[in-house]
């Protein structure tokens, strides 16, 4: 334990060491460990911005460390020397690697980055771990964070031995991280695991996740603070659960005897246009009124289905999902309006332009 | 030569190009986010510009600083600052938006630019400062060459490039780079240099010294003192926790400080420019005329953690900003007193604003002692 408690008194408490613990996954899954009585540490950029927002409750400040469980340390993916200073330092007794470039879309455009830092930076985390454990012959287990993307083209449902058919950067190189984590598992008798886990969402999803796009939207259209939602292909399906859900997996599975790789998901797989329906008519409106389709927004190379096959998951880890689609979406769009709400507030006492969007 | 073609500059096909001349500028800034690239583009816009930004990718919002500008790219016609996904660490998301984007200008505002941070991140901070800048550079020469185009460069210089050489700094005083930040900034300034030597591309160093506002980033000193000093006003924290206190700077205001950046790109040839108030000040005195300004005294309130020390430390710097003064004809505008009061008038109204939150039980005051 890298830290002194206050009292003295020796203490079990299992620490975790998380990269992109600022994202939508990052914030579940350090509540779901400081429930379970961990210490967490987290991995962030450094920026000129504020940007732990869905972290800040809570962060608390270093100088009362006696009450921090939570403590966030600055490094990068795309530098191993920072990820070998911290593993040092912390000596976790569990890595999760949820950092990356995650939007499939911007992969697209920024590719080299997405590739450095999401194979080779999972890479770079693997070899800082394996080096770290030889030098102070130390045990870690290590998450790795898959993706259904990795899958593509290859027709549903999928699961752990559905052949890959990645059609973006952002699959390829989780393609490339499930690789690396197998062999460092295989070379090495590394505890690592690959959570092959299928769209899951939340209210904190980022906001140009389509179904966080959606419901953003939707409830500025409710109170009246825009009128349209531009969006691509909407007959692409996904098996979409809640993310508050799916970290619980992820640990569990560092919780088994042997390290194995897990598809998690909820079996259901429903197409944006579905997702439309559910969540304007939840509002009781027409969505299509509002929305309007732009090319823009169609990849290169598409993924037209994704429906998971979970039994693994299920029968080993005793996982299952809790939230299904409809309840997804209500408490998405249920939050979203009242941040739409609070939005027309600000506009209402002129602190913000409502003519930013059409 | 400036592109004719309106509608290959970009690739968001707008509305109508009509409205916007063929001689409408077009700059190109790295680091739009931070504190300088906000008050950068609202500059530029001003002087009627079209502004591209590349920003990172994050699943968080990262643009508050430029919020107030952003029109969405479906209102294309009235959105003249756009933002492209990039990296400095990439080479090829820099060359490729240069390609679209054909700007005339580049302004390379972009740097993991703490100088504490960047002794526990020291190589992504050379990989971003040092090494990004020449991968622009190149990007910036390559397209140049394939095009036949021309563009102005700055380059984001820093006094902290000086370091350990006693005051007052000028453009020819030696460098004595203090943190990876400082010897990252040094390499920059060279690269500059050496493109600029080697084939004749215009670009310029701007060496600013220290400059603030009240979009500066919160763990910058000077920001920590107004952002903490609101907080313990109306009563959400009570302490502060500083460093050496004794460290002297010569602080201006950002705003003032990127008129200086655009003049070095419109004169008629290169060169490299210190931008400074010429007047220095220690941490304490800071703390002195920001607490005095709301009646309190800073030492009822300040700890000084040694967690805060650098390893290696910059005493003192003090600008000799001569040569902007005479060859741009640029001064500042906001004196030492004015800064720290107008940081505090905003910081307090922040507090306030949290105040709020916190009495109708939104926000935790506990978080901080």
């Amino acid at each position: 334990m890298a830290t002194p408690n206050g009292n003295g008194s020796h203490t079990a408490r299992k620490v975790a060491l998380v990269t992109g613990i600022t994202g939508q996954d990052g914030s579940y899954l350090t509540e779901f460990l400081l429930g379970k009585g961990y210490q967490v540490h987290g991995l962030i950029r450094r920026s000129s911005n504020y940007n732990t927002q869905r972290i800040n409750h809570i962060y608390v400040d270093p100088h009362n460390a006696n009450k921090a469980l939570m403590k966030l340390h600055y490094a990068d993916l795309s530098d191993a020397s920072s990820l070998r200073r911290w593993l040092d330092v912390i000596k976790p007794d569990e890595v999760y690697n949820l950092a990356a470039q995650s939007h499939v879309a911007v992969s697209f455009e920024i590719p080299d980055y997405t590739a450095d830092v999401v194979a080779t930076g999972s890479l770079r985390l693997l070899e800082a771990v394996r080096s770290h454990m030889a030098d102070n012959a130390r045990t870690i287990k290590y998450y790795q964070a898959g993706s259904s993307e990795m899958f593509g083209s290859t027709p549903p449902p999928q699961s752990e031995t559905t052949p890959f058919h990645p059609r973006s950067p952002y699959a390829a190189s989780k393609v490339a991280a499930h690789w690396y984590t197998v062999n460092y598992r295989e070379a090495y008798g590394l505890y690592a695991c690959n959570g092959i886990l299928f769209n899951h969402e939340s209210p904190r999803r980022g906001e140009n996740f389509v179904t966080r796009k959606i419901t953003r939207a939707l409830g500025r259209i409710k109170v009246g603070l825009q009128t349209k939602l531009f969006l691509g292909n909407i007959q692409a399906s996904r098996d979409w659960g809640f993310a508050g859900d799916y970290v619980e997996a992820m640990w569990l599975m560092l919780q088994q005897e042997k390290p194995d790789d897990y598809v998690v998901a909820t079996e259901e797989s429903h197409t944006v246009e579905e997702f439309l329906n559910v969540s304007f008519g939840y509002l009781g409106l027409n969505w299509k009124d509002h929305v309007e389709i732009d090319k823009r927004y169609f990849r290169p190379t598409e993924v037209d289905n994704l429906k998971g096959d979970a039994s693994k998951a299920k029968e080993v880890l005793k996982w299952k999902p809790k939230v299904g689609f409809e309840q997804l979406v209500k408490m998405m769009v249920d939050e979203d309006l009242e941040m739409a709400k609070r939005e027309k507030v600000l506009v209402d006492a002129g602190y913000i332009d409502a003519k930013q969007q059409p």
